[in-house]
């Protein structure tokens, strides 16, 4: 199948989790207040430098380098998505400017954005899935269990990355930081890796970005 | 304004995270001819060790901790000049050298450990990300650093860890350079296993570990 290209995405992260992925866990804080504040200031020019864009294809199994995660799918879909690399250059740039909380509020903002355009982008995949006639998988990346890492190098080798502006270092991490890459498999009947809440069965416990259970 | 007074106030500003206070304070003191250094330990120092006292108590979170550090950083960047102006210069800690090895992109885990290790009277260069193993220790030699913090955010970049400590080894600089680790796959067990001398879970910890390698 053709590489599909996106560009069209919605970012809108609350303030509120936003507060929470900075480690503000604490119900009331005049820190809370003043924070959302800041980021309320922010938001605008944040939201400037997030250019997010996808890309993603679908293949056979057989097109697959068979790695026992793709075991019992028909079709594959591989995907990148990135929010570019404005927002955490400015991120950088604010923090050796000695205004490291902006930094950090930027940053985190990155995360939250990047991970609200990999949702997106797994929703069309899992409905072009439906379409298709099959049950889609829930997304996974590289790193997730049983798919190392390394495997970023087959993601690659099916999507041309950089033309999102995605490129692959040696250490199999991306740049921009704020990208995401994954798959979800397409299977003929339903299965029990569907769409779940994948926080709750993270191990990363004291992850910031964990939601609540 | 009573000297006793000035250093309260300083010591407030820190902790209620106010930088145009901390600022303007500062350049009080260099108005009134006040012994800087003193200035410092006795009125700064004393509020960024009472965010780091509120933190570990759960009252503080990073947000705070974060605005108190730039409180102390601009300060310090009033101070400072102007003890090296009167050919005096800051009582420092100990001389740090930090970065994310090469491989790794990830710089804000590690941005954090430096400004808090500033914020407490360390000597912080900051060599940036994906940094070649070797520049740590050229870098550490060159400046004739105490401690190389080492930050790595991934299983495939940890391992740089580890060719630091080696690399010291081999130097024979092991003894008189001391390596602490940290990032979000490291471990305390990871730190003992490769040689390390610390690992700092985050920011706060590894001050007090790089307190505690520099006066052991």
């Amino acid at each position: 199948m053709d590489i599909i290209e996106i560009n069209e995405f919605r970012v809108d992260v609350n303030p509120d989790d936003l507060i929470r992925t900075l480690g503000l866990k604490k119900k009331t804080s005049p820190k809370k207040e003043e924070l959302k504040e800041i980021i309320l200031q922010e938001i605008h020019e944040i939201k400037k430098l997030i250019k997010p864009k996808g890309i993603y294809r679908i293949i056979d199994y057989e097109e697959t380098n068979y790695h026992p995660i793709f075991e019992n799918a028909k079709k594959v879909a591989l995907a990148i998505c990135t929010i570019g690399s404005e927002l955490e250059r400015k991120s950088s740039e604010l923090m050796k400017e000695n205004q490291m909380l902006k930094g950090l509020i930027y940053d985190a903002y990155g995360s939250e954005a990047v991970e609200q355009v990999a949702c997106q982008l797994d929703r069309i995949i899992s409905e072009e899935a439906r379409k298709m006639g099959f049950w889609p998988s829930k997304r996974f990346s590289p790193g997730y269990g049983k798919w190392d890492i390394k495997e970023q190098i087959f993601v690659f080798k099916i999507l041309p990355g950089e033309r999102i502006g995605v490129k692959l270092k040696s250490s199999y991490m991306m740049e921009p930081r704020k990208s995401i890459s994954f798959r979800i498999n397409f299977y003929s009947e339903p299965v029990q890796d569907g769409k779940k809440n994948m926080c709750a069965e993270c191990e990363m416990k004291n992850c910031p970005f964990r939601k609540e259970e | 304004m009573r000297v006793e007074d000035l250093l309260e106030q300083m010591k407030g500003s820190i902790i209620e995270g106010n930088k145009e206070k901390a600022e303007q304070l500062a350049r009080e003191a260099i108005a009134q001819g006040l012994d800087l250094n003193e200035v410092i330990n006795k009125g700064y120092v004393p509020g960024i060790q009472e965010v780091g006292r509120l933190w570990e108590e759960g009252e503080y979170f990073l947000p705070e901790l974060l605005t108190s550090a730039e409180c102390m950083k601009s300060a310090m960047s009033i101070l400072e000049p102007e003890l090296i102006k009167s050919g005096d210069k800051r009582i420092t800690e100990g001389k740090v050298i930090i970065g994310t090895v090469e491989g790794d992109i990830h710089d804000i885990g590690k941005n954090l450990v430096a400004a808090m290790l500033t914020a407490n009277g360390f000597e912080v260069i900051d060599l940036g990300a994906d940094v070649p193993l070797d520049m740590f220790i050229d870098k550490a030699v060159q400046e004739n650093a105490n401690i190389i913090c080492l930050s790595a955010l991934l299983t495939t970049t940890m391992i740089g860890q580890k060719k630091v400590v080696d690399m010291l080894k081999t130097k024979s600089l092991k003894e008189k350079i001391k390596v602490m680790v940290g990032g979000a796959p490291v471990t305390k067990e990871w730190a003992n296993r490769i040689g390390a001398d610390g690992y700092g879970e985050n920011a706060m910890e590894a001050v007090k570990i790089a307190k505690a390698l520099i006066n052991r």
